[in-house]
């Protein structure tokens, strides 16, 4: 979390004056850019050499077990046409985002007054810690348990076991925050607003965005647990359907589908966020060649 | 422009250990209007207390900042709040990094509350000033550390300050572009005839960019000495016999405020 905040040219204490300066954080960056490509061609290796692995087991051992890797992604694609995709990936991504939108709501202003007031950053830091350490799993089951077997309790599960991470980053993103820029707003008289907006929120994207990328990994866990627990839609009632049928093909086209998905909001959509609200720094242009 | 008169200032601060320290002892002194006025005195002194008194980020514990215009028909220029118009250019760039020059420019527009009609035009004529034209639309990291100081002092002049405040702007730069920007702000200011005051450590500097020179004492910081730089800008040229003997003049006044007049 801490190598977002120092960039190359912060950490460079001699940077020379003009254009040799400009041309110099170019040529750096182009040297990161190109080993971002061959970092996205040894994952691609590594997914390739996983399904061959895969491939190899299936002729050792009946597809009731591991059945072979065209067939699942097979089943991936009919997934896919069926329309259930929409469906039951609908209704987990709902309760990610409810659970998550509540967790957001409640961590920005506790982390941000953690953060500020000293008095509530000792009040609160027990709970925030010993949640951190809470499996969510726990979680889940406290969560049906006081609300029963509906939507409720899907939503309370994701967001409690988030809430604690979440708050821990805003809470360190702002004590981290450069107060002279704070003292710049005020002799140029820039208003609350002004303050908050231009000056304190940029400061903060870069941890919120950290907390929503680890967030998400958490809140994608929970909320198949929950799903498992007995409801009648979503990925993890499919996967335990399948489990139940004991059809392992099942079980593996929707974990694969539930991937697949996954790295898409993971790396796509939290990524193309993420440089698009850091443009300003010269990293981040590395990732756009 | 307007010029700043400083009476009787006292500061004190409590350190960690309880113990009051005292950094302003009774500073009186007056600016030079329409040129930079130098407070120059060894680090730790107070000379940078004082500047963020004068920019109201400090409270002084007594005494008096008063701004006045040139003369009583033309009073000086203030904000809604009764503030003054200042510029400040800080040590380091202050910059804020996720605007782009001109956004951190317009920053100060808005707050300084400058009439949106009048921004492209000023926006147009401090960026060429500072000679950042062929960089308005970068961001601040991309550009080198002398270019950014240029940014916060293009900011700093483009709300048209009463008063300029500068805290040591050139003291973490190399020496070569410190040089140069020196020049350059020496002569924007007299371009714009632009009162201003430069907080520094460095008597070079002083004498160099100083149309008045304020000598403060070590920490409880007085007035040892006002100067009045004797050179014009054409002649102050860092090899010129005249220019170092003012400034060995300046020197010597500085030894003995801090009492190492043998060292």
């Amino acid at each position: 979390m801490s190598s977002v905040d120092t960039t190359p040219a912060e950490r460079d204490p001699a940077i020379p004056d003009g254009a040799a300066a400009a041309s110099l954080v170019r040529a750096r960056d182009r040297h990161r850019g190109r080993e971002t490509l061959a970092d996205i061609a040894l994952r691609a290796a590594s997914i390739l050499a996983l399904i061959s692995v895969w491939w190899l087991l299936s002729f050792f051992f009946p597809p009731t077990l591991v059945p072979n890797p065209r067939e699942t992604f097979a089943e991936v694609g009919a997934i896919v046409h069926s329309g259930e995709l929409a469906s039951e990936m609908g209704a987990t991504l709902r309760r990610v985002g409810v659970g998550f939108a509540i967790a957001i709501v409640f961590s920005i202003p506790l982390g941000i007054f953690m953060g500020t007031l000293r008095s509530l950053e000792s009040f609160f830091e027990p709970p925030v810690v010993l949640g951190l350490t809470m499996p969510g799993l726990i979680w889940a089951v406290l969560a049906i348990m006081f609300f029963g077997l509906n939507e409720k309790s899907a939503y309370a599960a994701v967001a409690i076991t988030i809430l604690p991470m979440l708050t821990i980053s805003i809470w360190q993103g702002t004590k981290s925050i450069d107060k002279d820029l704070i003292d710049m707003s005020s002799v140029f008289h820039a208003g609350p607003w002004s303050k908050i907006v231009d000056v304190i929120l940029p400061q903060l994207i870069s941890h919120i965005l950290a907390a929503i990328r680890y967030g998400l990994g958490f809140a994608w866990k929970v909320v198949v647990v929950v799903e498992m627990f007995g409801f009648s839609n979503g990925v993890g009632y499919r996967v335990v359907r399948g489990f139940n049928t004991f059809s392992m093909k099942t079980v593996l086209a929707w974990t694969i589908t539930f991937l697949i998905v996954m790295i898409v909001i993971e790396f796509g959509l939290i990524g193309w966020l993420e440089r698009s609200v850091t443009r300003w720094r010269p990293r981040a242009e590395a990732w756009r060649r | 422009m307007a010029t700043v008169r400083v009476e009787r200032a006292v500061k004190s601060f409590t350190r960690e250990d309880g113990a009051e320290m005292r950094v302003l002892d009774g500073v009186s002194f007056e600016a030079r209007e329409s040129g930079i006025t130098c407070l120059l005195g060894p680090s730790g002194c107070g000379k940078s207390t004082l500047l963020n008194a004068i920019a109201g980020l400090e409270k002084l514990d007594a005494g008096t900042i008063e701004f006045h215009g040139a003369n009583a028909s033309n009073p000086i220029a203030q904000l809604e709040t009764g503030n003054p118009k200042l510029g400040y250019v800080f040590q380091d760039p202050r910059l804020l990094n996720w605007k782009r020059v001109e956004g951190n420019m317009i920053f100060a527009f808005k707050g300084m509350n400058v009439p949106r009609a009048e921004w492209q035009a000023r926006l147009d004529k401090y960026i060429d000033l500072v000679g950042l034209t062929d960089f308005r639309r970068q961001y601040p990291l991309y550009l080198s550390g002398g270019m950014r100081q240029r940014v916060g002092l293009a900011r700093a002049l483009a709300i048209e300050p009463e008063v300029l405040l500068m805290d040591e702007p050139f003291s973490k730069l190399d020496q070569l572009t410190a040089r140069k920007l020196r020049q350059d702000t020496l002569a924007i200011c007299a371009r714009l005839r632009q009162t201003a005051m430069l907080v520094t450590h460095d008597v070079e500097e002083a004498a160099y960019m100083g149309d008045r020179i304020v000598i403060f004492s070590a920490r409880p910081a007085r007035i040892v000495e006002v100067v009045d730089n004797p050179l014009p800008l054409a002649a102050r040229d860092l090899d010129e016999a005249d220019f170092i003997h003012f400034k060995k003049r300046l020197l010597n006044v500085v030894l003995k405020a801090i009492g190492q007049e043998d060292a």
